[in-house]
């Protein structure tokens, strides 16, 4: 069992949105815990630690992955997007514009994964059907709304954009 | 502990030799030592930026298909879905987008699970895995590799490098189907795969496993009696009752050994008929699950 | 509708909630902060014969760590006093706290909780309901009858509460009855399961202390704390952040003093995040499992004429808010039909199991699931269509119901028709679908509440409230009610709420109630302040109060808009610099019953407003493994008026996923011992999308008196009781055969396809 003073710390560089942080981490640290208590962004949640409810997910090289269950130090030099990377400045995405007018998000625990899986589903297919959707995000659970305005939002957003 | 990320074979089977251990996407070594089924290991080696073993390489004989390549992209490579179909169908039920993003084959095969969901499908293709180590590279057949549940016979320093599937005869296809209590997110409750050559219009060759029903992937024996037949119900009834007797599922809080032993009958019933399908030219897509409606009906 | 086709919903934590900015509590961090873990019991039932803490605290960097010995000596619980913050004696179930340590890291902090000792004899878990009431049964509080007892709470050895409900004579309209039906339901246990897992943070300034906490009841948190920790309520302060979901699971205090106690002890903010596993096993909040018997009679025509029933509640180990559950199963068990005779028994009883709680409508899907597949039962028994059934002995406007409450202006026959008429009722369906139809309903609660409202001198304006936002989007409502009073546009609206040193007292977000009371209240001290701009404007525009009205921003006369001043300017020139309001909720009249008697009334024994509901679900089963599906669910709710179309449409939608996990797919499952074998996200299965039915919701919107704001009733429960009946009589009308056990899996829709027994813990 580690204790405070034998810790091995790595000199770690993180690329997130774009921004370089440096963090010094335990190998053992999975990613979801360095972004929100090294790098300081929360918009990234925590709700089950083992690939179960998607609230974790980021995008890796434009991949999502369960940041809960990936290491820190295995992010090295590829870029990560996190929920706060996601609007272009003050102008909201799409997905989050239309998911918030469009009564996808209740209480908001779930939307940043959500979100996250439902971008590199429409950047790898801009035009899905219903159910490519549902496949796309059917690792989100969502306890609060049923699914029905977040396909909605989600299949309005594909409109729109393509 | 430490982690290396490695850029090339020769590192990672160094690394392993001094005793590091491999991860990949990390799915199940970072989960399990979440879950208390073992910490971690001290000296870590990631193996997922190593091109060689992200290959897939058709061969005169057979195609190799590195360790290293993810669910996201067997269940869409031509080859794999043309060639390989049962393969395909597993990798795209394996838990959600984002771990068949991350999670490999290779750590598929080699975690050992007897509810791995593409064992079955490389069994029934005649799979071999490549275990590379230092000292040289063997190919052993996969009931050789698999010697219970979570227990591989690879020694500690090898690393699968690749699965050696032979090439597919013409006239034949297979499947892999699973029960399903979700349309996602689900974990083999028992699964089955087939693979099915026709001679003309009678059955030539028939290959049955399962997944979840015995310690490890079971291959179902005994199907001989039905090569030479039409594939009609019949048939199929025939393949449903040999796989449920030799089932030997267990009971957990997932199912019943009764509901494991009948619903085993089910699945491999199922995927003959899907492979036979297949085999027939007809063009199911990838999953049969969600095609067809079986497991957690459309 | 389409959702394009609704008014606009704006939520004002909306931007909060999709750009990652919005805090939860587990996104807290405070300077110094320790990380806090609890060790468990993890037997069910045992008495403790060693707890030595000492090897523990002398880790380095481990700061406190807490046992009773630590604590007030503090029996609490509304109904009886049977809970204390940590083990004393004996330990009672697998997630009771046994001590907590504060630590400067997760892995000291673990290194501690290994480091304690805690030795125990185990004693035979008390599990099954039927052996715990039986006589001479070994009781899981011992010494209950020396804990205080509030309310009326009848209780007697592992029957925690006692409730009945009698009317006219049951036997004797049974003995006369043309058919009787009998039927045997059990339903498992199963979890509220947000999203969010709980989390709090605790610090102390001087004797005060702040409390950052995942509650859905910021105040009840607040009194836990003062209770548990004998403290003055005015120093402590709790403060829910943004809230990921509650379900009820969240409804109350549960672990804030554990925390503040720690904070103290320590010096330092400490701050507890939970693992899905905990979340799983530690909350007093769980829905808890039944054993339902029910016996009907119905006469020629096919009218019921009376109904017994029996049930029991597995309480588990402590009464949580669990006082009044028999209570309300009971209602349910005699449900929203016309039933002249009703005798109905229905107890809670302590077990070595987890202990329930308050989840989205408690008992409901439960006692629906099973009075719906009786009352389908019934039909088929007499050869009835189970629509023309319902048709025949449902309540409608004037009748009187099981209880003896008459019925204002109720819409459950329109539900009816609506949701049947949708789904298509009657037409062919293929050989492995069916429809099932389910009736539902669930009551609104009076319950005090206050808000404050303040129009600054710049014109802006603040709305305080007591009311928390679980994620319902009925806080977000709150501020268009109040906009509408003013006369203003909702974004110039801010909203302070889950603040218990800001906000007046009110239930928070549990039973329904945001809208239905602070809702009111809101209204009410919006009012106050309209009132006193209309003063200021007679005064600029020389005209009567009465005839000023309040729209667009300004205040005009009546009849001549033109003659108007801007709100802001009358803001300023309030001689106080700001215009303030504060209300409660005006208590409302509970309906009158007659010629019934209800034992154990918990505030039951009629139901205000109630709220009524029709689902009619099409399901698909495969019948080789018994897999089923929901295809379609066709939902009819009367809930009053709705004043949030989007919201409301949102709460049907989230309710019914719900019912459908809880119908197929979520149950505890228990260990012998009366540990949960399934306290994960992978073996306790949530829907997913790809699940996801296509849901077609219908309003009944009746204005009803004697309610919440404009009419409305309740709505954030209802959606969640008449699911669970459904499914199981389109399960049943598609196999040809009933299932009697919830959740309704594959394994149990195989075995009672094929008629086969399963051995099942």
């Amino acid at each position: 069992m580690s204790t405070p003073s034998n810790r091995t710390l790595n000199a770690v560089e993180l690329q997130v949105n774009g921004v370089a942080y440096p963090v010094a981490i335990e190998t053992s640290r999975n990613l979801s815990g360095v972004l929100r208590d090294e790098v300081g962004l929360t918009g990234t949640k925590e709700g089950c630690d083992d690939c179960e409810c998607g609230a974790c997910m980021v995008l890796l090289d434009g991949q999502p992955i369960n940041s809960c269950s990936y290491l820190a130090v295995q992010a090295q030099g590829r870029e990560i997007t996190t929920i706060e990377g996601l609007a272009d400045g003050d102008d909201l995405h799409p997905l989050q514009r239309n998911i918030l007018a469009m009564g996808g998000v209740q209480c908001g625990f779930c939307t940043p994964g959500m979100l996250m899986s439902a971008t590199a589903l429409l950047e790898r297919n801009p035009t899905p059907t219903e159910d490519e959707i549902k496949i796309g995000l059917s690792g989100n659970l969502c306890r609060c709304t049923g699914y029905a305005k977040i396909l909605d939002s989600v299949a309005a957003t594909a409109v729109e954009i393509s | 502990m430490t982690l290396t990320i490695a850029t090339s074979l020769d590192d990672i089977l160094a690394g392993l030799a001094q005793g590091a251990r491999p991860i990949a996407g990390g799915t199940d070594l970072v989960v399990g030592s979440r879950q208390g089924k073992g910490s971690l290991p001290d000296t870590l080696i990631a193996i997922d930026r190593v091109a060689e073993l992200n290959t897939i390489d058709v061969g005169a004989d057979a195609t190799r298909i590195g360790s290293g390549v993810t669910h996201a992209r067997l269940m869409t490579d031509t080859t794999v879905v043309e060639q390989f179909t049962s393969i395909a169908d597993a990798s795209a039920l394996v838990g959600s987008p984002a771990t068949r993003n991350v999670g490999t084959l290779g750590g598929n095969v080699m975690n050992g699970s007897p509810a791995m969901d593409t064992g079955a499908p490389l069994v029934v293709l005649g799979a071999k895995a490549e275990l590379a180590s230092t000292s040289g590279t063997r190919t052993i057949g996969l009931d050789e590799l698999w010697t219970g549940p979570g227990q591989t016979s690879a020694n500690e320093d090898e690393l699968c490098v690749a699965l050696v599937i032979p090439n597919r005869p013409t006239a034949s296809g297979s499947a892999y189907v699973r029960l399903e209590y979700r349309r996602a997110m689900e974990i083999a409750i028992v699964g089955a795969a087939a693979s099915v050559e026709f001679d003309g219009d009678a059955i030539g060759a028939v290959n049955v496993a399962l997944t979840a029903v015995a310690p490890t992937i079971l291959e179902v024996t005994g199907l001989n009696g039905i090569v030479g037949s039409a594939l009609d119900d019949a048939t199929l009834a025939q393949v449903a009752e040999i796989a449920s007797e030799q089932a030997a599922p267990i009971s957990d809080l997932r199912a019943s050994d009764k509901y494991r032993r009948h619903t085993i009958g089910v699945m491999a019933r199922r995927a003959v008929d899907a492979a036979a399908r297949r085999a027939a030219g007809e063009q199911i897509a990838v999953p049969v699950n969600r095609a067809l409606g079986v497991g957690a009906v459309q | 509708m389409a959702v394009t086709d609704m008014p606009e919903f704006i939520r004002a934590d909306g931007p909060d909630k999709v750009t990652g900015t919005g805090r939860y509590t587990a996104d807290m961090t405070l300077t110094g902060q320790l990380v806090a873990k609890f060790k468990y019991a993890e037997v069910t039932h045992a008495i403790i014969t060693k707890l030595d803490v000492e090897a523990a605290r002398a880790i380095p960097g481990v700061f406190a760590v807490l046992t009773a010995a630590d604590v007030p000596d503090i029996r609490f619980t509304y109904g009886i006093a049977d809970r204390t913050l940590f083990a004393t004696d004996r330990v009672r179930f697998e997630g009771e706290i046994v001590a907590a340590v504060a630590a400067i890291s997760d892995d000291v902090a673990q290194q501690a909780l290994d480091a304690i000792v805690f030795e125990y004899d185990e004693l035979p878990p008390i599990v099954d309901l039927e052996a715990a009431i039986a006589d001479g049964a070994a009781l899981v509080h011992p010494d209950v009858d020396s804990y205080v007892v509030t309310g009326d709470t009848p209780h007697s050895g592992n029957v925690a509460t006692h409730s009945s409900i009698a009317m006219g004579n049951a036997e004797e309209a049974m003995s006369n009855a043309a058919t009787v039906v009998t039927s045997r339901y059990v339903a498992d246990a199963s979890h509220a399961t947000p999203i969010e897992p709980r989390a709090v943070v605790a610090q102390w300034e001087g004797e005060r202390v702040t409390v950052y906490t995942s509650t859905q009841v910021p105040f009840d948190a607040r009194n836990l704390v003062c209770e548990a920790l004998e403290l003055p309520a005015n120093r402590v302060r709790i403060i829910a952040p943004h809230l990921g979901g509650g379900f009820g699971g969240k409804c109350g205090g549960h672990f804030e003093p554990h925390i503040a106690a720690l904070a103290r002890a320590a010096k330092r903010p400490v701050k507890l995040v939970f693992s899905r596993w905990e979340e799983f096993i530690a909350p007093d909040r769980r829905r808890e499992g039944m054993i339902i018997d029910i016996t009907t009679g119905v006469d020629a025509d096919g009218k019921i004429v009376a109904r017994t029933g029996n049930i029991l509640l597995d309480n588990g180990a402590y009464l949580a808010d669990s006082a009044f559950f028999p209570q309300a199963a009971a209602m349910h068990v005699a449900g929203p039909y016309v039933i002249p005779n009703v005798f109905i028994d229905s107890r809670l009883v302590y077990t070595n199991h987890q202990p329930s709680g308050s989840v989205r409508a408690p008992t409901a899907p439960q006692g629906c699931w099973a009075v719906e597949s009786h009352t389908d039962e019934i039909a088929a028994a007499i050869g009835m269509d189970p629509l023309d059934f319902r048709r025949k002995n449902i309540v409608t406007t004037g009748s009187v119901g099981a209880v003896g409450q008459t019925y204002d202006e109720i819409g459950l026959d329109q539900c009816l028709e609506l949701a049947a008429e949708s789904a298509g009722w009657g037409n062919d369906l293929p050989d492995d679908e069916a429809l099932g139809i389910s009736v539902g309903w669930w009551p609104s609660f009076h319950s005090p509440a206050g808000a404050y409202a303040k129009m600054h001198g710049d014109g802006s304006i603040q709305v305080i409230t007591g009311a928390s936002e679980c994620g319902t989007g009925s806080v977000m409502t709150l501020r268009m009610l109040a906009a509408d009073e003013l006369g203003v546009d909702q974004t110039d609206i801010e909203l302070v709420y889950q603040d218990t040193g800001a906000a007046p007292a009110g239930p928070g977000s549990s039973g329904s109630m945001t809208l239905f009371n602070h809702g009111r209240a809101v209204e009410r001290a919006a009012r106050q302040i309209a009132d006193q701009i209309k003063e200021l404007a007679a005064t600029e525009l020389e005209a009567n109060a009465a005839d000023i009205v309040l729209a667009d921003g300004k205040a005009s006369v009546a009849g001549t808009p033109t003659v108007s001043v801007p709100i802001v300017e009358l803001a300023g020139s309030s001689p106080d610099g700001e215009i303030l309001g504060s209300a409660t909720t005006e208590d409302i009249e509970w309906p009158e019953i007659k010629g019934s008697t209800c034992l154990g009334d918990q505030g039951f024994s009629s139901w205000m407003a109630p709220q009524f509901s029709c689902h009619v679900v099409r399901v698909k089963v495969d019948k080789d493994t018994g897999v089923s599906r929901v295809l379609e669910v066709h939902a009819a709710h009367d809930s009053g008026t709705i004043i949030n179309p989007i919201a409301a449409h949102g709460q049907i939608e989230g309710g019914v996923t719900m019912g459908i996990g809880q119908a197929l797919t979520e149950g505890t499952q228990y260990d012998d011992a009366g540990r949960q074998r399934n306290a994960g996200l992978l073996e306790y299965k949530l829907q997913t999308i790809a699940d996801a039915p296509k849901i077609t919701t219908q309003f009944v919107e009746i204005y009803t008196p004697n309610a919440g704001p404009r009419g409305a009733k309740g709505l954030a429960e209802a959606p969640n009781v008449a699911t669970c009946g459904a499914v199981n009589n389109a399960i049943s009308a598609a196999i040809g055969k009933r299932i009697y056990q919830l959740p309704m899996t594959a394994e149990r829709v195989w075995a009672a396809m094929n008629d086969i027994s399963l051995e099942e813990a």
